[in-house]
């Protein structure tokens, strides 16, 4: 059983944005550096690096140990898309109270705008990067892209609660309200519901406001024993608890694309933190479209299934609101950094790091998710301030 | 053109987007649709259907299975119209409607919806196979209303 014995005591993140000839284990060397630093440490007591970059690049944490100097006594890169940077937390806790490592480090990098602009065009990613069996079942019917994916959710989400287009407009309005307060954020111009409407389509119902940034950008965080985090110069952000769950038999399967593996997830990391949703103060969520932040709100028990498109409607999202979600614009807004941004987020928040225009009253808990790995991969992490 | 609206049997009027690569598990599958024949993988121990295709039951594990064909009616479990190509020459299809269809024998199918304008497709629409063939000799399935009975020549088994 776990022992809540842990907790992030560093986190930062490199520039974020296009950043013309950035390279992955540049940024992830980036954000590492700072969020070691934050930590109050020195690459010695670092002992265990879990980290994901590009899916391409083989063993990720040999290009991180190799450039910054590190063995590690516990160490891998992760393959649950973006569910692995909140996984990688997870597996930090796991290792250091069951002895395997005192120190981790957990990051993530990806210079996807940088990549896109260097291979040239979408097709020519396209024939690169396609598996056979998806070039066998997805490709031949013109099947590509994430958007579709998840908008194959959102329109059977529509049809099933009667959710609106302009309810997942809400979302983006309100975390793009977020984001005029983050001096770091790639969209820092407010959004309005008309401008969302008007958004060109990209496969319906999402347009370009439903649908998430290219970025170059890293986060990294430093998990270590609360114990050790009294001589640190930031108060520890307690791991109280996690879950993951994993819908491997795929999203067209049973009820998955309404009811996501974050359901499951959740139950297990409320179970595990001993909370309950009302106990949580924000939460910071995959948003790589505004649909999977309605669907999250829905599995996270925020409201009952069905009634997300309302509960974003109502002005919860915001910093005022009943559970105010991706405060730092999320990856709507700030940055695609698959998941890491939203546990830094969280950390910054629960130290009550911020001015009060961008600080969430009393966040004392704070909810994280991960989500990804064509969108069947789910991990929860339940994290509490001082 | 305003959306695929090719007739059943005949010649797509359209590039195929991507010739699917049969692997040895799903080559009686292609090769069925070349026939115009829809078949799913049934398993004859439990005697539940899967797909895609692969060799044991995804329910019990055995790999005592038979290809069986099926009728090719359904429902539309859910859709994306495309609005945006992912590649030049997929510019001229938009829009263009990929759908989940369930049959109903269970299994879910990716396909795409045709003889519908994008703008009335819907969820929950009753849905029966056509088949569309393609100029480099592949054939692929699609979907269409099934009250839609403008080509009777279809074979929908
Ligand atoms: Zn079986």
């Amino acid at each position: 059983m776990y022992q809540r014995s842990v907790a992030i005591v560093g986190a930062a993140h490199s520039q974020l944005g296009e950043v013309p000839g950035s390279t992955a284990i540049g940024l992830m060397a980036d954000a590492s550096v700072a969020a070691v630093a934050d930590a109050g440490l020195t690459p010695a007591s670092i002992d265990g690096v879990i980290v994901r970059g590009p899916d391409d690049e083989y063993c990720f944490q040999q290009q991180v140990g190799e450039r910054l100097g590190l063995n590690a006594a516990f160490s891998t890169s992760l393959g649950n898309g973006g569910a692995s940077q909140a996984l990688a937390v997870v597996l930090a806790s796991l290792a250091i109270e069951a002895g395997l490592a005192t120190t981790v480090l957990c990051g993530y990098a990806r210079n996807s705008w940088s990549r896109t602009r260097r291979s040239g065009s979408r097709k020519a990613r396209m024939n690169q990067s396609t598996h056979n069996r998806t070039r066998e079942w997805r490709d031949s019917f013109g099947y590509f892209g994430e958007p579709a994916t998840h908008a194959l959710g959102a329109q059977r989400h529509m049809a099933m609660y009667g959710t609106t287009k302009e309810q997942l407009g809400h979302v983006a309005v309100s975390v793009r309200e977020h984001a005029t307060r983050n001096p770091h954020a790639q969209m820092q111009s407010p959004l309005t519901m008309e401008e969302y409407l008007d958004g060109p389509l990209v496969a319906e119902p999402f347009g370009i406001y439903d649908c998430s940034l290219r970025t170059d950008g890293a986060g990294a965080v430093v998990v270590t024993e609360t114990a050790r985090a009294k001589d640190l110069p930031h108060p520890p952000v307690v791991v109280r608890g996690f879950g993951s769950h994993n819908n491997l038999r795929g999203w067209t399967i049973d009820d998955h694309m309404v009811q996501t593996a974050a359901r499951a997830s959740g139950e297990r990391a409320y179970r595990i933190a001993d909370v309950s949703p009302s106990d949580i103060d924000t939460a910071q969520l995959y948003d790589c479209f505004t649909y999977m932040v309605l669907a999250q709100l829905e599995d996270y028990g925020f409201c009952e299934k069905g009634e997300g498109g309302e509960l974003v409607a109502s002005g919860a999202l915001g910093l005022d609101g009943a559970i105010p979600t991706n405060t730092s614009g999320g990856q709507l807004s700030e940055g695609h950094v698959e998941g890491m941004l939203q546990v830094v987020e969280a950390v910054r928040q629960l130290r009550h790091e911020y001015p009060a225009e961008r600080q969430v009253p009393d966040a004392r808990l704070a909810l994280v998710s991960g989500h990804g790995g064509n969108t069947v991969c789910h991990t929860t992490l339940i994290l509490e301030g001082g | 053109m305003s959306g695929p609206t090719q007739g059943a049997t005949t010649e797509a009027d359209h590039p195929l987007r991507v010739v699917p690569q049969p692997t040895p598990e799903s080559q009686p599958f292609w090769d069925a649709c070349a026939r115009h024949e829809l078949v799913i993988q049934r398993c004859r121990s439990c005697g539940r259907f899967w797909f895609p295709p692969s060799n044991h039951c995804q329910h019990c594990w055995s790999e005592d299975f038979a290809w069986e064909p099926v009728s090719g009616r359904g429902e539309l479990y859910t859709f994306t119209v495309y609005r945006r190509a992912y590649a030049p020459e997929l510019a001229e299809q938009l829009p263009y409607v990929v759908g989940v269809v369930e049959l109903e024998q269970g299994p879910r199918l990716i396909t795409n919806i045709v003889d519908r304008e994008p703008g009335d497709v819907r969820v929950g629409m009753p849905v029966e196979v056509v088949f569309l063939d393609f100029p480099a000799g592949v054939t692929l399935h699609a979907f269409r209303p099934r009250e839609n009975s403008r080509t009777p020549s279809t074979r929908a088994v």
